[in-house]
């Protein structure tokens, strides 16, 4: 039950890295080769990345043995992260 | 080869799935309500009023001071018009207003002197009046003296043809003392053409001063592409100004999330020329009204609306108007792109 709890503090680190790409102050959009990109778009990605990189991690860790209807469990992680970091950089 | 079931025997894993997916239902239902209570906007702009620069005077350009991208103040001269042929109108509205002065005090004499006249009419109607009276008690009194012929009736006769001269005489001063009466007449119409020459020389001194245009606010010169020796019709645009006194952004909110926008609410400005700094502004006013698309009203026909089956409509936007307060100016470009936070954002905590 450790190793679980580890990698819970380990994901909003992992958030804060992706997301330190994009400050967290300034406008909700980003100039992308002179073209604005809105925020919650960085966000998407990041809540892919996460998805990917939890599966990626239970797996090597021995916890995804444990889950079950793995598809929803993961997105569901993902669109949290992504939501929580859209709240986090750009939420009221 | 291992067969994995969708939904394991794992109880465990079942929770954990449950949890996450109640999880991110419940984190997408906060966000949802965030986003409409705290609406935001990519697509704005940053606004500003504009002058067009014209005079309602025509002539040549022959002074420009400005050039294009000056920054100018209120009351600044921005160019002249050459002046001349309003210069020339002015003297020659005074020529005129002098004229009608002196028409003013010639009639005025006139109706002196008429007065006159009719003053003596009066006074030869009194004298011819006098006379008939005289004549008439004459002839009352050698009336009976010729009938017992105590005088002859010569001279009586003579009596008779006296007082009818003198009533001819009486009715004759009566007419021309009305005649000079109505004759002294009076300014009235020498005064009102005084008056008219007074007001277009006034008018011709106001074309004058309209040969030189000022700043009427401070501001950036925008569209400036002439040089001195243009000649403009009145009312002909040299330039655009753009007003440097206030400073606006337009965002276009979607419909739905226009209810919880306030007249006043702060709002977090970001242009897009330095998108690290906040501006802060307030809401003026929400646009009362955009040109629909889906049908057309033409006044003098019939409504034009298009035949569709659509199933999704995409919400209108109406544009809301946020006043900005002063902020640094090399952020503030009219048209700049704008990213607009309606109350919240880093300038409203």
């Amino acid at each position: 039950m450790h190793l679980p709890r580890t990698l819970r503090h380990q994901a909003p680190s992992l958030l804060l890295l992706v997301a330190g790409g994009c400050s967290l102050h300034g406008a909700p959009a980003f100039s992308i080769a002179g073209a604005y990109f809105p925020g919650w778009m960085i966000c998407a990605l990041i809540g892919v990345g996460v998805a990917v990189g939890l599966r990626v991690a239970f797996v090597l860790a021995g916890i995804d043995a444990v889950l079950s209807l793995r598809l929803f469990t993961y997105t569901s992680l993902g669109v949290m992260a992504a939501l929580l970091s859209w709240l986090l950089c750009f939420g009221p | 080869m291992k067969r994995i079931h969708l939904s394991g025997k794992k109880p465990i894993g079942i929770l954990i799935a449950a949890c996450c997916i109640t999880g991110a239902i419940a984190v997408g239902a906060y966000v949802n309500y965030q986003t409409s209570a705290y609406p935001s906007s990519d697509s704005g702009s940053i606004d500003a009023e504009l002058v067009h620069m014209a005079s309602t005077v025509g002539g040549r350009l022959i002074d420009l001071r400005v050039h294009v991208n000056q920054s100018v103040h209120r009351g600044d001269i921005l160019y002249r018009l050459d002046p001349v042929p309003y210069e020339l109108t002015v003297k020659q509205a005074e020529a005129n207003l002098a004229l009608a002065h002196a028409t003013v005090e010639n009639e005025r004499r006139l109706v002196t002197v008429r007065a006159g006249s009719a003053a003596i009419a009066e006074q030869q109607t009194i004298r011819a009046r006098t006379n008939r009276d005289l004549a008439a008690r004459t002839e009352s009194r050698l009336k009976p003296l010729a009938d017992h012929a105590y005088i002859p009736w010569q001279q009586y006769d003579q009596a008779k043809t006296a007082l009818h001269n003198a009533s001819v005489s009486l009715s004759e001063a009566e007419q021309q003392q009305a005649s000079a009466q109505t004759a002294i007449g009076d300014l009235n119409s020498s005064l009102a053409a005084e008056q008219a020459s007074a007001v277009a020389l006034e008018h011709a001194r106001y074309a004058l001063s309209q040969t030189i245009v000022r700043a009427p606010t401070d501001g950036y010169v925008t569209s400036l592409t002439v040089q001195e020796g243009e000649v403009l019709a009145p009312s002909q645009v040299l330039f655009t100004l753009i007003a440097n006194d206030e400073w606006y952004a337009t965002a276009a909110l979607r419909e739905g999330t226009l209810g919880p926008v306030h007249i006043g609410d702060c709002a977090t400005v970001y242009s897009m020329l330095d998108r690290a700094t906040p501006l802060r502004g307030h809401v003026e006013s929400i646009g009362w009204g955009v040109l629909s698309g889906d049908s057309i009203g033409i006044s003098r026909s019939l409504p034009f609306v298009p035949r569709q089956m659509d199933w999704v409509h995409v919400a209108q936007r109406f544009p809301v108007r946020i006043r900005l307060d002063p902020a640094n100016p090399v952020l503030l470009r009219l048209g700049a792109t704008a990213s607009v936070q309606i109350r919240h954002g880093a300038a409203c905590h």
